[in-house]
């Protein structure tokens, strides 16, 4: 996937390029709205990153003329604005992301992973969801572990789900209270830790292998291996 | 600045004032004393044309009748001498030899036939002849050797002779002379007067803005506490006055409290900023280098929520939070917030109960509000001892969405509680930033909402939150 990256930091494109390219991204990087464009016309991108604070021009202005020339690919607005710009209200109800920074390296990642599936082709919603043994059946809102039915609430297994879908990623707290509880809010208490240590309990059983796993000061990951 | 050295005061905006107030009020006055004299001076020789009318036909009738006997000429004479002690406008201090008035009578040859007058009226009878004088309207007669013009009245007798009375235009000129002197004086006076009062009044008001001058320029450069001088008068300088004092009380509080936004940043940055860099150079030299940078992350980002809720809390505070309003349902909200809650509540011994009577929906900022009442959520998670319980009560009144929370805690200490909604209050136990109730109350206030907080007469806390629909 090859992705355009602009930026005027060259401290952060740098570290953002290599995070990206370790992502797998093939990634091309300007500095400044004019070669972002010249490089945007020929360069057959999947998906861009703008931040909006440029040295020649407004971030917003160079997408909507990115946008003007025809390019569809979906664009992940960063921004160290606090508030964020109606225009980007706009832009993201188009399809589009924002997020400000400082930011999570494991939210960029998610949040780009996102973005190319909703502009990507329609996959078959599945109905079941599995990793390793841990098994989701999303009609039945029921999920089973070594074919043993997990008692869940409802908000647990919508936490579950979440987490299955991004098996084997990590997923941050502020994504999970954004995805689970539609939330864009940074609590100062370990609101979110108790829910995963409640569900932690309930899939990882005595014996079993444990598989939601805490990444100290990121997140959380399932294993999928 | 050579203006100033010059004079101050002849280049003060008094002084033109002033001048050219005065300058108006002269040219006014004069203009009316003009038109005065004009029409007294017409009115006066209205009255000694009419005199002189009446007169000279009185001798012309008395000449006319008198038979031509030796005692003609007496009769006449006498009757002429009679009438010039009427003249009017006379000037009654004058010498009693009366120079003002003649009388002559000339014949057919222009001869004198008779002459009542001082002297022996000879330039008279010349200028008379000269200006072949006729009878009708009275008018006016140059004399060699009068200083003064005579305003001379004619009639034609029957036998052929000309009767003149003449009346000299001393007197009237002296009257008007009089006037004029008189005038001069009390003009002179009531312009001066005039000049004095409208400098000192615009002197005073001027200096008054010049002191307003000097204190505004000693205000841009030293500090702001200064206060320019409002003076005693309630007029529009005293507004201007007042107006820029209540300006300076603005700028003094924003400026006031942007020093107190960055102290407390400062405050707050420093610790955080001072535990980041110790726990990195920990990692550097120790082995396992998991535990501290996983601890810095953590530290950076309760930064960074420190960070946006200092701003939001400014922001509001300056009036200056953009809200993006879409429709929010408080009920659903809170439930939730509670279910997002309550595991961390039961974890530490605290009990939730929402009472509502059902879905409560206001225009408002979505992420605002959600962090709003995780704010609140928050507070008591931190702050309530273990057993104890939190009640919320959600209500609409009147187009009033009122939220009510109400815990058996400890309550808000005594010395918070008046301060409670101010930046960087908090409780002697608590070790956050003090910034919680300062950013409800700012998102409710921006929200164009109140918010009040009291201890319960038995024990805890209770908060209430109105919120316009």
């Amino acid at each position: 996937m090859r992705l355009l990256l602009v930026e005027d930091e060259i401290d952060i494109q740098n570290f953002l390029r290599s995070s990206l390219q370790e992502a797998g991204y093939q990634v091309e990087a300007a500095a400044d709205g004019k070669t972002a464009e010249r490089l945007a016309i020929g360069g057959d991108f999947g998906i861009l990153i703008v931040d909006l604070g440029l040295p020649d021009q407004d971030g917003i202005d160079l997408i909507l003329k990115l946008r003007q020339l025809g390019i569809t690919a979906p664009v992940l607005i960063l921004s160290a604005r606090r508030t964020v710009d109606d225009r980007v209200r706009g832009l993201e109800q188009g399809g589009d992301d924002y997020l400000t920074k400082p930011f999570a390296l494991a939210e960029l990642l998610a949040r780009l992973r996102n973005l190319l599936r909703r502009n990507g082709p329609p996959t078959g919603e599945a109905t079941r969801l599995r990793v390793l043994d841990l098994e989701l059946d999303l009609l039945r809102r029921e999920a089973t572990r070594s074919g043993q039915v997990l008692q869940l609430t409802q908000q647990e297994f919508v936490l579950l789900e979440y987490l299955c879908r991004n098996a084997g990623r990590v997923v941050t707290r502020s994504m999970i209270l954004d995805k689970v509880w539609g939330m864009r809010i940074q609590p100062d208490t370990n609101v979110v830790d108790v829910h995963i240590y409640r569900l932690r309990g309930k899939v990882d059983g005595p014996g079993q292998k444990p598989l939601i796993r805490t990444l100290r000061g990121v997140g959380y990951v399932l294993k999928d291996r | 600045m050579s203006s100033k050295t010059a004079n101050p005061l002849l280049h003060s905006a008094a002084w033109r004032i002033s001048l050219r107030a005065t300058l108006a009020f002269a040219c006014g006055t004069l203009l009316v004393f003009i038109f005065l004299h004009q029409f007294v001076a017409n009115d006066i020789q209205r009255r000694s044309d009419a005199w002189l009318a009446g007169e000279v036909d009185v001798l012309g009738d008395v000449a006319e009748q008198t038979p031509k006997n030796a005692l003609h000429d007496r009769v006449v004479e006498e009757i002429a001498e009679l009438a010039s002690k009427e003249v009017p406008n006379r000037d009654t201090s004058a010498s009693a030899s009366n120079d003002s008035v003649f009388f002559l009578q000339t014949g057919d040859n222009d001869a004198m036939m008779l002459w009542v007058g001082t002297g022996n009226g000879q330039e008279i009878l010349e200028a008379i002849q000269a200006k072949s004088t006729l009878p009708g309207a009275p008018m006016d007669l140059r004399v060699q050797g009068f200083d003064t013009p005579f305003r001379v009245a004619a009639t034609r007798i029957n036998d052929g002779s000309y009767i003149y009375l003449g009346l000299s235009e001393r007197d009237e000129l002296r009257v008007l002379r009089n006037l004029r002197a008189r005038f001069i004086l009390l003009w002179l006076l009531l312009v001066l007067f005039g000049f004095g009062i409208v400098f000192f009044t615009t002197y005073r008001m001027l200096s008054l803005t010049r002191q307003i001058t000097e204190a505004a320029s000693r205000i841009g450069h030293s500090d702001l506490s200064a206060r320019v001088p409002t003076g005693a008068l309630h007029d529009e300088v005293g507004s201007l006055a007042l107006t820029l004092n209540r300006m300076l009380d603005r700028i003094e509080n924003s400026m006031h409290q942007l020093h107190t936004i960055t102290d407390s940043l400062a405050h707050d940055l420093r610790s955080p900023l001072t535990a980041i860099r110790g726990k990195l150079e920990m990692a550097l030299s120790s082995g396992d280098q998991t535990e501290p940078i996983v601890i810095v992350i953590e530290e950076l980002d309760r930064l960074t929520e420190f960070l946006n809720k200092s701003l939001d809390v400014a922001e509001a505070k300056a009036d200056a939070l953009r809200l993006a309003r879409s429709e929010v349902d408080l009920d659903e909200l809170l439930r939730i917030m509670i279910d997002l809650y309550e595991p961390s509540m039961s974890d530490r011994g605290l009990s939730v109960r929402l009472q509502s009577g059902g879905p409560i929906r206001i225009k408002a900022d979505e992420a605002l509000i959600h962090r709003m009442i995780a704010n609140l959520f928050d507070n008591e998670l931190k702050h309530l001892p273990a057993a104890c319980t939190v009640n919320l009560f959600l209500k609409i009144d009147g187009g009033i969405a009122s939220l009510t929370l109400e815990d058996d805690g400890p309550g808000f200490d005594d010395e918070v509680l008046p301060h409670l909604f101010e930046r960087r209050v908090k409780g002697r136990q608590s070790n956050g930033h003090g910034l919680g109730m300062a950013f409800i109350d700012a998102v409710v206030r921006a929200h164009g909402g109140t918010v009040s907080a009291l201890n319960r007469e038995q024990t805890g806390a209770r908060i209430v939150i109105n919120l316009p629909v």
